[in-house]
């Protein structure tokens, strides 16, 4: 399904939750809202879901599949929607808990017990937990009860799938397991989905589409690599990942000066032990991390400033830096933002 | 447990309460039984079996049979609406839930003779369309449920805080309605909390003195509940009489007793399985 918001607003009292956000999903996508806490996604979502309701300002509207939704309750609008910490009903087994969207829907609508079993159990097939169904919730792992949560909103075959910060509550690598599993149920069975997160390397992984949100607002909204290669502002490149700031004087060829920002990952920076050409800074070596899939390194430079540095294993080797060193930075790759300008 | 305490001070402890204990509640128990079957069995269930005695019986049951269901509705929608909503003069309806504990009943039974009697406004207004309120049946059931009502929001306001609402939420999302929501989500979690409230007051009910006094009227066979009727049995010197009907107060506290911890069990239970999946 595709849905449209348009000019959304919410204020709880003084605070503002969000201020004026437009955004439109697509049929099919799996998108990320991805932000610090307080930046308004989960409010966001919780707008889509009928659990808040939008300030009514003029202008303000959702639609979904183009028809304008009015103050619906979430049950009208079909969305399945898994919480961080799975709301599962403790006095329900696992079979109840995923029948339950079957069996209060009204009598004209629901299906006949046979064929609520039958739904029910291929739903468990598909998170694989058949064995499981007799299980109370409370016996259940933190990473089953996160698919038996799925299983259950899947149940009503929703229009859209919501999911707020579904893997918040579990250790890493459960976290990273169910990620990959849920980008692949979602191409088995692409239900237009919104995920809330605040972790940029779940986003990244796992979504089409990366929204960024900042104070109530969208700061940037577009693909995994977009939001990655090219990030919009300053804020959207240090939220992303692991950011060197420095501080430079850029000059034209008209010799006119003005002192900047100069922001890299750290693997777009080169370490060698001799200067050479586009080499800038001098420090030293204060830390080498090689236990990861690149080695890091931390220098820090005459300045007293410390830049982190990934490169490749082989890279690493051949450069023969050790702890100590005295290496030459070379950057290959930086970004200048517009605010971060000072003339 | 501090296990710094040295023996003595654990047995001296123990000992000071159990010997508290049954000074006040295991001697007075004992003596009530006592007393009761002074002039043998055959006297115990004559005092039993007078009729003014099963009136005051019969009225017991009727004033708890309308107090615990009545409760159970204004609990559960009190607890519902200080757990789940936001809204001005919520903190002010906290303190007012617990007023009854904090006046005497006997106050509380004269204010509604005030409020009620033949003498005041609404309370005229009634005679003259034949209702009586006080003196009469309805002024009873109405000094028991305020004397009652903190009970059960009481037991359910902390409980619903701890459980939140995300569940409630994720069944509004999968569909279900209001009224469905309360039944299949919301009760099964509460019932427990909920039943031990009704005990409290059930026991109350059955046992109150003072507000039921001043509204009653005294009149046997017809105003006057189990308490209420042990002293006037009293009061006539009737002591085997008395403890008769005030060892059959005992037995409802005896079982109610029973039933409080049975259900304080299952709640510890119930806490401890939420305590295990968060």
């Amino acid at each position: 399904m595709n849905i449209r918001l348009e000019h959304i607003s919410k204020h709880f009292g003084s605070f503002t939750a969000l201020d004026d956000v437009s955004l439109e999903i697509r049929e099919g996508e799996l998108v990320a809202l991805l932000g610090p806490s307080g930046s308004g996604k989960t409010t966001l979502l919780r707008i889509i879901a009928g659990l808040e309701a939008a300030d009514p300002l003029p202008g303000a509207a959702i639609y979904f599949d183009g028809r304008p939704l009015d103050v619906r309750s979430p049950a009208e609008r079909r969305v399945g929607f898994v919480f961080q910490h799975y709301a599962l009903f403790r006095t329900m087994t696992v079979f109840e808990n995923v029948a339950f969207g079957l069996r209060v829907r009204p009598r004209r609508f629901r299906p006949p017990e046979a064929e609520i079993r039958r739904r029910v159990m291929e739903l468990l097939s598909l998170i694989q937990l058949e064995s499981l169904a007799h299980r109370y919730p409370a016996q259940l792992s933190g990473g089953q009860r996160q698919r038996v949560a799925l299983a259950r909103a899947l149940a009503i075959e929703p229009r859209i799938l919501l999911l707020d910060e579904p893997f918040g509550a579990l250790d890493a690598k459960v976290r990273q397991d169910l990620r990959r599993w849920l980008r692949n149920l979602h191409e088995k069975m692409p239900v237009t989905s919104v995920l809330v997160t605040h972790d940029q390397e779940e986003a990244l992984e796992v979504a089409d589409r990366i929204v960024i949100m900042r104070a109530g607002r969208i700061e940037q909204d577009g693909t995994p690599e977009e939001v990655f290669h090219h990030p919009r502002s300053a804020f959207v490149m240090d939220f992303l990942g692991q950011v060197n700031l420095f501080h430079a004087r850029l000059e034209n060829a008209h010799g006119e000066a003005a002192l900047t920002r100069l922001r890299a990952r750290p693997h777009e920076l080169d370490l060698s032990l001799q200067a050479g050409k586009g080499t800038s800074l001098r420090g030293r070596v204060r830390r080498i991390q090689t236990a990861a899939s690149l080695v890091k390194i931390e220098v820090l430079t005459e300045q007293q400033e410390t830049v982190v540095v990934e490169m490749p294993h082989d890279r690493f080797q051949e450069s023969g830096i050790r702890l100590e060193d005295t290496v030459f930075v070379r950057v290959k790759d930086a970004r200048v933002f517009v605010e971060d300008y000072s003339i | 447990m501090n296990r710094g305490d040295p023996p003595w001070v654990r047995r001296t402890l123990i000992g000071v309460a159990l010997a508290f204990l049954g000074l006040v509640l295991l001697v007075p128990l004992a003596a009530v039984f006592g007393e009761a079957f002074r002039n043998g069995a055959a006297a115990y269930w004559r005092s039993i079996a007078d009729p003014a005695t099963l009136a005051a019986l019969r009225l017991t049951l009727l004033v708890a049979a309308i107090a615990v269901p009545l409760n159970a509705v204004f609990g559960l929608a009190a607890a519902w609406a200080v757990t789940r909503f936001d809204f001005r003069g919520k903190n002010l309806l906290v303190t007012l839930i617990d007023l009854p504990f904090a006046v005497s009943p006997v106050i509380s039974g004269l204010v509604f003779v005030l409020l009620l009697g033949s003498h005041s406004m609404i309370g005229g207004w009634l005679v003259a369309h034949g209702v009586r309120v006080i003196f009469a049946v309805p002024g009873i059931v109405l000094a028991t449920l305020f004397v009652t009502f903190p009970f059960v929001a009481r037991e359910l306001i902390p409980l619903m805080q701890e459980q939140g609402s995300e569940d409630e939420q994720a069944a509004a999302t999968l569909g279900a309605g209001g009224w469905q929501i309360f039944r299949r989500v919301t009760l099964p979690r509460i019932r427990w909390a909920l039943l031990y409230g009704l005990v409290l007051v059930n026991a109350r009910a059955i046992g109150e003195f003072g507000a039921v006094s001043v509204v009653s009227g005294h009149i046997r066979g017809a105003t006057n509940t189990l308490p209420l009727h042990v002293e006037i049995l009293y009061n006539e010197y009737n002591i085997a009489g008395a403890f008769a009907v005030a060892s059959l107060l005992c037995l409802f506290a005896l079982a109610t007793l029973a039933a409080k911890s049975v259900l304080e069990w299952k709640i510890r239970r119930a806490r401890a399985a939420l305590a295990a999946q968060s």
